[in-house]
C-alpha cells in the first residue's frame, strides 16, 4: 500500500503542465481578468464585442511573446488594478483568502477535538460495561458467527 | 380577457389572511387551542387561494397583453411565443417575488393540510409559515406590487430579455424557487420543535420529504441553470461563480450538509442542535439568495431587475437569523444529547468529516460572494472575486468530499477494525490507481484531472462495491438473478441505495468537471469559405444564411466540422438580432458526445456575411447532464420511500391559567 501511494504522489508530482501556446494562454489570461465591458464577468466570459476585440488583443501580445506578467501588468495599467479577477493575497486582500483556509483548518480541529472526546466519554463507559457483563461474556462457535455474518447481510442490504 | 384587476384585490385579502392566520395560530400554539390553531391553519389556507387568484391574474394578464400592466409591458410582448409569456412571470422581480410567494403559501398549506403532531406544534408551523407568507405580501402590495397601473397604455410591451428566451429558462426558475421556498417547511417545523421544546427526532420524520423535495428541486434547478449557461452564453462553460449562482449554491451546500447529519441524530441521537442551526442557516441563505438576486446589491447578469427591495429584505433576514440563533440558545439545555463516537474510524466521524467540509464550503462561497460588498463598505473602494478565487478555494474542498462520498459507506457504523477497513478500501484503491496510471501512461499532464480521476475512480467503484453486496445477499436468499437482485436491494431499502445512486450521479458530475482542464478554445474571424482549427477539428464556415421571424432576424452560419479529412458534424450557430429590443444574441450550436463537446458560437457577423467564431472542444462535459439525470433517478427513489410516521404525541400538560382567565 506504501509503494503504491508513493508512486501514484510521484506521478502526480511530475504530471506537469505542457507549455501553453500563445491562444491558450490568452484563453488563461482572459479567465483571470474582469471584463471592463460586462459587470462582474469576467473577460473570458463576456459576449461583447469590445470584450472580443480586447481578447484579440491578448492573444496578439501573446503571439508577440509577451510574459503572462507583463500581459497583466499592461492590463492592470489600462484599466486599473480592479480587473484582476481575484484580490491580491496581501494587505485588505489577505483577509479574502485566509479566512476560508482558516475555516476549514479550524473547522476540521474542532471537528477532530469533539470527535476524540466523544471517542474517549465511549471508551470510559465501555470499559465500565466490560467489568459489569465479563461474567455473562459468551463463546461464540464458528456456526453461530456465519449465521450471524449472513443475518447482518441481510440487515445491511434492506431485506 | 384579462384577470388583472383582480390581482391586487386578491393580495388585500390574502394578507388579511395570513395576519388572522398568524394571530389565531399564535393564540393557538400559546393556550394549546385546538379550534383556534385549525382557525389559524383555515385561514393560512384561504390566503393561500387568494395568493393563487392573484398569481393567476398576472398569468393571464401577460397571455391577454394587459399593457396597462406595468410589468406586463416591461417583461412580454405581443410576439413572444407562449412559452416565454409565461417565463415572464418570473422575469422580473415583482413576478418571480410573485411567484415565489404563491409556491410559499401552496407548500404551506399542503405541509399542514394533515392533523398531525401536537396543537402547539402545528400552530407554531403555521405562525411561522403565515409570518414568512405575510412577509413577501408586504413586499408585493408596496415596494414590489406587479399590478402597478400604468397612466399611458402602450400598444405594445418591451418584451422578454433574450437571454431568458431559452427553454431551460422555462424550467430553471421554477425548480430554483421551489428549492428555496420549499426549505421553509423543514425551517418551521424545526422552529415549531424548539418553541414547543418537541426536540425528539420527528419534527425531522414529519419534514424529511420535504427536506427531500426541496433539496431535490435545487439541485435540479442549478445545474439546469448550468446548461441554460452553456448552451445561451456562448462562453463554453457551464458555471461561473457568478454571485446568483452562488446564492443557489450556499443553501444547497448546508442542506446537503443537514441531509447528512440529519442521519445521525436519527440514529445515534446526537447533533441536534446542529440539525437545527443547519436548516436555519439553509433558510437564511435561501432568502439571502433571493436578496442578492432581486435588491441589485451585486452587478451581474442575472440581475436583470433592481429594485428598492433591500432594505426591506434586511431586517426579514436579521430577524430570522437573530430569532433562530436566539431560540436555539434558548433551548440548549433542552437540546443536549449525549454525544459518544466508539471509535474514530466509523461511519460516524466519517459524517463529521463531511459536516465540516460542506461547511466550509458554504462559508468559503459565502465569503467570496460578499467580500466586494464588505470591501466597498469598510474601504471604498471594490474589488473583484472572480471564478479563480472559487476555484483555488472550493476545489480542493470538493475532492474531499468526492473521497469522503467513497469512503463513508465503506465504514461500519459504531466501529471497524483497521483489518476490515483495509479489506474493504483495497478494490476501490486499486481502482482509484489505475484511474491515475491510465491517463498518465497517456499523456496526461493536469495534476488537478488525475487527482479528480482517482478519486472518481475509487467512489465509484466503492458504491458499485456496496450494490454488489447488497444484491449478493438476496440473490443468495432468494435464488434471483443479478438484475432481480438488484431491483430488490434498491426497493427495500431505497433510502441508501437512493442516495448511493445520487452519489453515483455527483460522481459522474465531478468526472464532466475534471474534463473543463482538457478544453481547447479558440477564436478566428472567418470569411465565408474559410476554415480554422480546434482541437482535432478543422471547421469550414461554408455559408450564411438569413431568416426571419416575428420576433427576431435569424443570421445562421453554416460550419462543417472535419477530423482526418472526413466531416463529422454540421453545426449551424446563428446571430439573431431581436426587433423589440433591438439586441443581438448568439445561439449556440454543439455536438455532443461522452468522449467530447464540439461547441461553435458566432460573436459577430460583418455586413459582408464573415463571422467571427469562437470554437470549444469540451472534454467529458456530457457526463455532467449524464450525472445529474442519474442523480435525479436517485431522488425520485428517495421520494418514493414511504414517510416515516412520528412518533405519537404525548398527553398535553397541564395548562397553566392565568388567574383572570381562572375566575
Amino acid at each position: 500500500m506504501k509503494h503504491l501511494s508513493v508512486a501514484l504522489f510521484l506521478m502526480l508530482a511530475i504530471a506537469a503542465p505542457a507549455i501553453a501556446a500563445p491562444e491558450d494562454m490568452a484563453n488563461d489570461i482572459a479567465a483571470e481578468i474582469m471584463s471592463p465591458y460586462c459587470p462582474g464577468v469576467t473577460l473570458h466570459d463576456c459576449p461583447s464585442a469590445e470584450a472580443d476585440q480586447l481578447r484579440a488583443r491578448i492573444t496578439g501580445w501573446a503571439e508577440a511573446g509577451w510574459s503572462k506578467a507583463r500581459i497583466m501588468a499592461q492590463l492592470e495599467s489600462e484599466f486599473g488594478s480592479t480587473i484582476r479577477a481575484t484580490p491580491t493575497p496581501e494587505g485588505g486582500g489577505l483577509t479574502a483568502w485566509a479566512l476560508p483556509l482558516l475555516a476549514v483548518l479550524l473547522g476540521s480541529l474542532l471537528a477532530a477535538l469533539l470527535a476524540r472526546r466523544w471517542t474517549e466519554a465511549s471508551d470510559g463507559e465501555r470499559q465500565l460495561g466490560a467489568t459489569a457483563t465479563a461474567a455473562d461474556a459468551v463463546t461464540m462457535t464458528a456456526e453461530d458467527r456465519r449465521r450471524l455474518d449472513a443475518e447482518l447481510g441481510v440487515l445491511r442490504s434492506g431485506g | 380577457m384579462s384577470l388583472g384587476g383582480l390581482g391586487r384585490p386578491a393580495l388585500v385579502a390574502a394578507f388579511f389572511l395570513m395576519a388572522l392566520a398568524v394571530g389565531f395560530s399564535l393564540w393557538g400554539a400559546l393556550r394549546r387551542k385546538n379550534a383556534a390553531a385549525e382557525a389559524g391553519r383555515r385561514a393560512l389556507t384561504a390566503g393561500a387561494g387568494f395568493v393563487g387568484v392573484a398569481g393567476l391574474a398576472l398569468v393571464s394578464a401577460l397571455f391577454a397583453h394587459d399593457f396597462s400592466l406595468e410589468y406586463v409591458t416591461n417583461y412580454s410582448s405581443r410576439a413572444l411565443s407562449r412559452g416565454y409569456t409565461m417565463a415572464a412571470l418570473w422575469g422580473g422581480m415583482e413576478g418571480s417575488l410573485l411567484f415565489w410567494t404563491v409556491l410559499l403559501t401552496l407548500f404551506a398549506a399542503l405541509a399542514l393540510r394533515r392533523p398531525g403532531g401536537t396543537t402547539s406544534m402545528r400552530g407554531w408551523a403555521t405562525v411561522v409559515l403565515s409570518g414568512i407568507s405575510l412577509f413577501f405580501l408586504l413586499l408585493l402590495l408596496f415596494p414590489a406590487n406587479p399590478f402597478r397601473v400604468l397612466a399611458d397604455v402602450p400598444a405594445d410591451g418591451n418584451g422578454l430579455n433574450p437571454l431568458l428566451q431559452s427553454p431551460g429558462m422555462l424550467i430553471h426558475p421554477p425548480l430554483l424557487y421551489t428549492g428555496f421556498v420549499a426549505f421553509s417547511v423543514p425551517f418551521a417545523f424545526g422552529m415549531a420543535a424548539l418553541a414547543t421544546k418537541r426536540l425528539d427526532g420527528n419534527w425531522l420524520k414529519q419534514t424529511r420529504r420535504w427536506t427531500l423535495f426541496a433539496w431535490s428541486a435545487l439541485s435540479i434547478g442549478i445545474v439546469l441553470g448550468g446548461a441554460w449557461a452553456y448552451t445561451e452564453l456562448g462562453w463554453g462553460g457551464y458555471w461561473a461563480w457568478d454571485p446568483v449562482e452562488n446564492a443557489s449554491f450556499m443553501p444547497w451546500l448546508t442542506a446537503t450538509a443537514y441531509l447528512h447529519s440529519v442521519v445521525i441524530q436519527e440514529k445515534r441521537g446526537m447533533f441536534k442542535v446542529w440539525n437545527l442551526s443547519l436548516i436555519l442557516a439553509t433558510y437564511v441563505l435561501a432568502v439571502f439568495g433571493t436578496f442578492l438576486t432581486r435588491s441589485g446589491i451585486l452587478s451581474s447578469i442575472h440581475t436583470f431587475t433592481e429594485g428598492p427591495i433591500g432594505r426591506w429584505f434586511l431586517p426579514f433576514l436579521a430577524a430570522m437569523l437573530i430569532g433562530g440563533l436566539a431560540m436555539i440558545a434558548s433551548r440548549l439545555d433542552a437540546l443536549k444529547s449525549k454525544n459518544s463516537f466508539d471509535s474514530l474510524l466509523s461511519r460516524e466521524s466519517a459524517f463529521l468529516a463531511n459536516n465540516v467540509l460542506f461547511l466550509a464550503a458554504a462559508f468559503a462561497v459565502l465569503w467570496g460572494t460578499i467580500y466586494p460588498i464588505l470591501m466597498e463598505a469598510v474601504s471604498g473602494v471594490r474589488v473583484a472575486v472572480g471564478p479563480p478565487f472559487f476555484n483555488s478555494v472550493f476545489i480542493p474542498i470538493g475532492l474531499a468530499l468526492i473521497g469522503l462520498t467513497g469512503l463513508g459507506p465503506l465504514i461500519a457504523w459504531r466501529r471497524m477494525n483497521k483489518k476490515a477497513f483495509f479489506r474493504m478500501v483495497r478494490v476501490p484503491l486499486i481502482a482509484g490507481a489505475v484511474a491515475v496510471v491510465a491517463p498518465a501512461a497517456a499523456g496526461v499532464r493536469s495534476t488537478g484531472a488525475l487527482i479528480a480521476f482517482a478519486l472518481c475512480a475509487f467512489t465509484f467503484t466503492a458504491i458499485i462495491g456496496e450494490f454488489v453486496r447488497g444484491s449478493r445477499v438476496h440473490r443468495s436468499r432468494e435464488q434471483l438473478g443479478w438484475a432481480s437482485a438488484l431491483g430488490r436491494a434498491l426497493m427495500r431499502n431505497r433510502r441508501r441505495y437512493g442516495g448511493y445512486v445520487v452519489h453515483l450521479g455527483v460522481v459522474l458530475i465531478v468526472l464532466g468537471f475534471a474534463g473543463s482542464a482538457f478544453r481547447v478554445e479558440r477564436s478566428a474571424h472567418l470569411a465565408q469559405g474559410q476554415a480554422m482549427q480546434v482541437g482535432d477539428y478543422t471547421l469550414r464556415y461554408e455559408r450564411l444564411t438569413r431568416g426571419d421571424t416575428p420576433e427576431k432576424q435569424i443570421f445562421q452560419a453554416n460550419i462543417s466540422a472535419s477530423r482526418g479529412g472526413e466531416v463529422v458534424e454540421t453545426l449551424e450557430p446563428q446571430r439573431n438580432l431581436h426587433k423589440v429590443q433591438q439586441q443581438f444574441q448568439s445561439e449556440v450550436a454543439i455536438a455532443t458526445g461522452p468522449v467530447e463537446d464540439l461547441y461553435v458560437v458566432v460573436t459577430a457577423i460583418d455586413p459582408d456575411g464573415a463571422a467571427s467564431v469562437r470554437a470549444f472542444v469540451n472534454p467529458l462535459t456530457w457526463w455532467i447532464w449524464m450525472g445529474a439525470a442519474l442523480m435525479a433517478v436517485g431522488m425520485s427513489v428517495l421520494l418514493s420511500e414511504r414517510p416515516a410516521r412520528p412518533a405519537p404525541a404525548p398527553a398535553p400538560a397541564p395548562v397553566r391559567r392565568p388567574a383572570v382567565a381562572a375566575r
